[in-house]
């Protein structure tokens, strides 16, 4: 009896192990409970001091409740430093603007889809998304040895992937420059500063196709640096077109079927090692060589990169330099439009006499 | 009693049944019925760069018959070679990518995918081959953005850029490679080439090393300016700016791997025959061959012979090349292709260096023993390919 119920105990154990071993099958469980800790969108903006300008503009427009709203968003939040940069230095500075202007300035940051950086491909380049404004936001961004540099529209994102309640958020050092329905040539002539490279453009015949699908990065010197070189307005008017090589002394500032930030060169010198980048004057032996990257060394913080031309007679040695030339002026290049963009040049590339034809 | 036995039968049966519960997982084996055997290269080997910064990354996608959307977005497919990256230089005859690292990126389809591969026909090792229904199919390249994410979890964004979508048509039990490829260097227009190999029908013998040449160039590609194709890189040699369109092929032998290593007689400089580029026509091109064992005195079992092939233009004579061995430009009318070099540092000279054609491995008593094997070289803008087609080799013994 004692045999047998011992017996009875092994078919028991042998049971309730297969029981135990089927029962063990579950699948994981996940409770997605919204974290308590984390805020939405716009009260992390309006809680954070280093994007109290940003906030104030996000509150003129009116949207703020729509940014605490549920729905994934990705903010692209300029720092106060970046709104410093273009000449907003307190919320009252942003009563000077065009409230539609002002307007499509925080739109043209804000994603209605969550863009965190694992989203974006490795080494992307120029992927495109659509802002809650409707422009295109061109992210670029390079992965080396576990760290990444992520530009939105030439601008560096210092601090990524902050977790908000209803998306995510990253902080720019610089305010994106977009302008809504409009061409380099529509931005140019909106702007007196650069009335002599206008005159010079239209001169020698290179002004039509700026209002033309492109795309085309214009090199735009303001008239100040014309003048510092004697071209003033009433010299270029007095210019005699069959004189000079156009395609020189005025075509080296439109750069066709190009649209660059200048991050570009930033993003290529380091995944491709490509550190300089030729480009060649139409219909001539100059060649440009430009290169970018951080100016300001004094200051660790400062992480602005700006890019330097440098104007060859050949690209090939023997050559002469005939002009290096920088384009570091934070709060004028980049400037983004619908057929291109426009990027500020402190100085100039050629001189007159530089582009007389010699026969 | 009796109660006692039912209880115990049902203990049983309870018992059993729990048994056929837990074990029974069913294997399914899978069987391709009349299949072709495919092979597939990415030859697209441009850089993305500050100039060309708005072309697509050359990473792709391989669907075949694809299930499309009503926006005509791909949504399934039957076939899948996802993360298509640019193809090694040196494609081994037998699939090494599997296990050898943990990136998904596959230099070649089937390469890294865990498919069903092909067998040992006429004495060829196919297993670097996938098998692939025969008949006509519907086959899809897509580009695609670098980084893991499987092809059909991406955005819907990144899953629109088509390079190429066709229909090809794959006999049963025949042996395909398809290569995409770049057609022509100015309009940078992409496209594919499937070619129906035949050497596993030839009468190859295995004392003989066999290699035929292509040049799958794009049109202009030699002919553009060097810096603009990237050619005069360090290390991609004078092929790197490319070859013209018309070249003489010659072989030289080498006895073994010392810098003074002699020169097989016979094979100093051998005109071989000529290459052609072409990226469109779908023919095999002839296959040279040389023997293994050139070297006599190597005594049949093992020999440690390199190879060499220079491409001349015509009317150039091998016996006076007017440029140096480190003189990358050569305005197309001369490069050099090594299988295996003795320098150490061989980047320097103009030359490409690949892996030995010849296939030295332990094999029955000898380690090591010496194979013959059948090679392609593929030249494809600047890059040069080496396929290495291996026979079935018998075990070593220890």
């Amino acid at each position: 009896m004692k045999y047998e119920s011992l017996k009875k105990c092994l078919y028991f154990l042998s049971v309730l192990w297969l029981l135990g071993l089927n029962a063990c099958k579950h699948d994981d469980l996940h409770i997605d409970k919204a974290n308590d800790n984390f805020r939405p969108g716009f009260d992390f903006v309006k809680n954070n001091y280093d994007l109290s300008l940003f906030a104030s503009a996000i509150e003129k427009t009116g949207i703020g409740p729509e940014l605490n709203g549920a729905g994934q968003f990705t903010i692209l939040a300029p720092s106060n430093a970046a709104f410093n940069i273009i000449g907003i230095n307190r919320p009252s500075d942003f009563d000077k603007m065009n409230p539609d202007t002002l307007k499509f300035l925080v739109q043209r940051h804000i994603l209605n889809e969550r863009i965190m950086l694992k989203d974006i491909p490795f080494n992307g380049i120029d992927v495109r998304y659509r802002t809650l404004a409707g422009t295109e936001l061109y992210a670029s961004i390079v992965s080396r040895d576990n760290s990444n540099t992520l530009y939105f529209n030439g601008s560096l994102a210092s601090r990524k992937d902050v977790t908000l309640a209803n998306g995510t958020l990253h902080v720019l050092d610089r305010v994106m420059k977009s302008t809504a329905n409009t061409t380099v040539q529509g931005w140019l002539s909106a702007r007196p500063e650069y009335s002599i490279l206008v005159s010079g453009l239209k001169k020698f015949g290179f002004w039509d196709e700026l209002a033309t699908e492109g795309p085309y990065t214009i090199l735009a010197p303001k008239n100040k640096e014309f003048e510092a070189n004697g071209m003033t307005a009433e010299v270029i008017a007095g210019l005699n077109v069959n004189s000079y090589i156009g395609d020189r002394l005025f075509g080296c500032y439109v750069m066709r079927k190009k649209h660059f930030f200048v991050s570009d060169f930033v993003v290529f010198s380091i995944i491709n090692n490509d550190s300089f980048y030729y480009h060649p004057v139409a219909n001539d032996t100059y060649i440009m060589t430009i290169t970018a990257g951080r100016f300001n060394y004094d200051n660790i913080y400062d992480q602005s990169i700006g890019y330097n031309i440098e104007v060859r007679t050949n690209k090939n040695f023997p050559y002469d330099i005939v002009t290096n030339v920088k384009g570091h002026d934070q709060k004028a290049i980049d400037n983004l439009t619908d057929n291109g963009l426009v990027q500020d040049l402190q100085g100039i590339l050629i001189l007159p006499e530089q582009a007389i034809k010699s026969n | 009693m009796l109660p006692l036995r039912i209880k115990n039968v049902t203990f049983y049966a309870a018992v059993a049944l729990l048994w056929f519960a837990t074990g029974c997982s069913k294997v399914e084996y899978k069987k391709i019925d009349d299949p072709a055997y495919l092979r597939v290269f990415n030859n697209l080997n441009y850089k993305i760069g500050v100039d060309n910064k708005d072309e697509m990354l050359p990473f792709l996608t391989m669907l075949i018959d694809p299930e499309m959307d009503q926006d005509g977005m791909p949504v399934g497919a039957q076939i899948k070679g996802d993360f298509l990256d640019k193809r090694d230089p040196y494609a081994p005859p037998y699939p090494s990518h599997i296990g050898s690292g943990t990136s998904v990126n596959n230099p070649e389809y089937p390469g890294r995918e865990n498919v069903l591969v092909g067998p040992v026909l006429n004495g060829f090792d196919l297993s670097s081959w996938a098998q692939i229904p025969s008949g006509k199919h519907r086959i899809v390249f897509m580009f695609r953005p670098k980084n893991t994410v499987p092809f059909f979890n991406l955005d819907p964004k990144l899953k629109k850029s088509f390079l190429i979508d066709t229909t090809m048509v794959l006999d049963s039990k025949e042996v395909y490679t398809l290569h995409v490829l770049q057609k022509d260097f100015l309009t940078k227009r992409n496209g594919i080439y499937l070619r129906k190999e035949n050497f596993h029908k030839l009468p190859l013998s295995d004392s003989s090393i066999y290699v035929n040449f292509y040049n799958m160039s794009a049109k202009g590609y030699w002919q553009a300016d060097n810096d603009a194709k990237g050619g005069n890189e360090y290390g991609k040699g004078a092929m790197g700016n490319g070859v013209k369109d018309q070249m003489n092929i010659f072989v030289t032998l080498y006895k073994n791997r010392t810098v003074s290593s002699p020169k097989i007689s016979g094979y100093n400089g051998k005109y071989l025959g000529n290459l052609t580029r072409n990226a469109d026509v779908l023919e095999v091109s002839p296959y040279y061959s040389f023997p293994l064992f050139a070297d006599a005195s190597a005594g049949g079992i093992f020999t440690d012979m390199w190879q060499r092939f220079d491409f001349l233009a015509p009317g150039m004579d091998i016996r006076n090349i007017p440029y140096g061995p480190t003189v990358n430009q050569t305005d197309g009318n001369w490069a050099s292709i090594n299988c295996l070099t003795p320098y150490p540092d061989y980047r320097q000279w103009n030359e490409i260096v690949m892996p030995n054609m010849i296939v030295n491995i332990h094999s029955g008593k000898y380690n090591p023993r010496s194979f013959a094997t059948v090679n392609t070289i593929e030249i494809v803008n600047g890059n040069v390919y080496l396929s290495t087609i291996q026979r079935k080799y018998a075990p070593p013994v220890y």
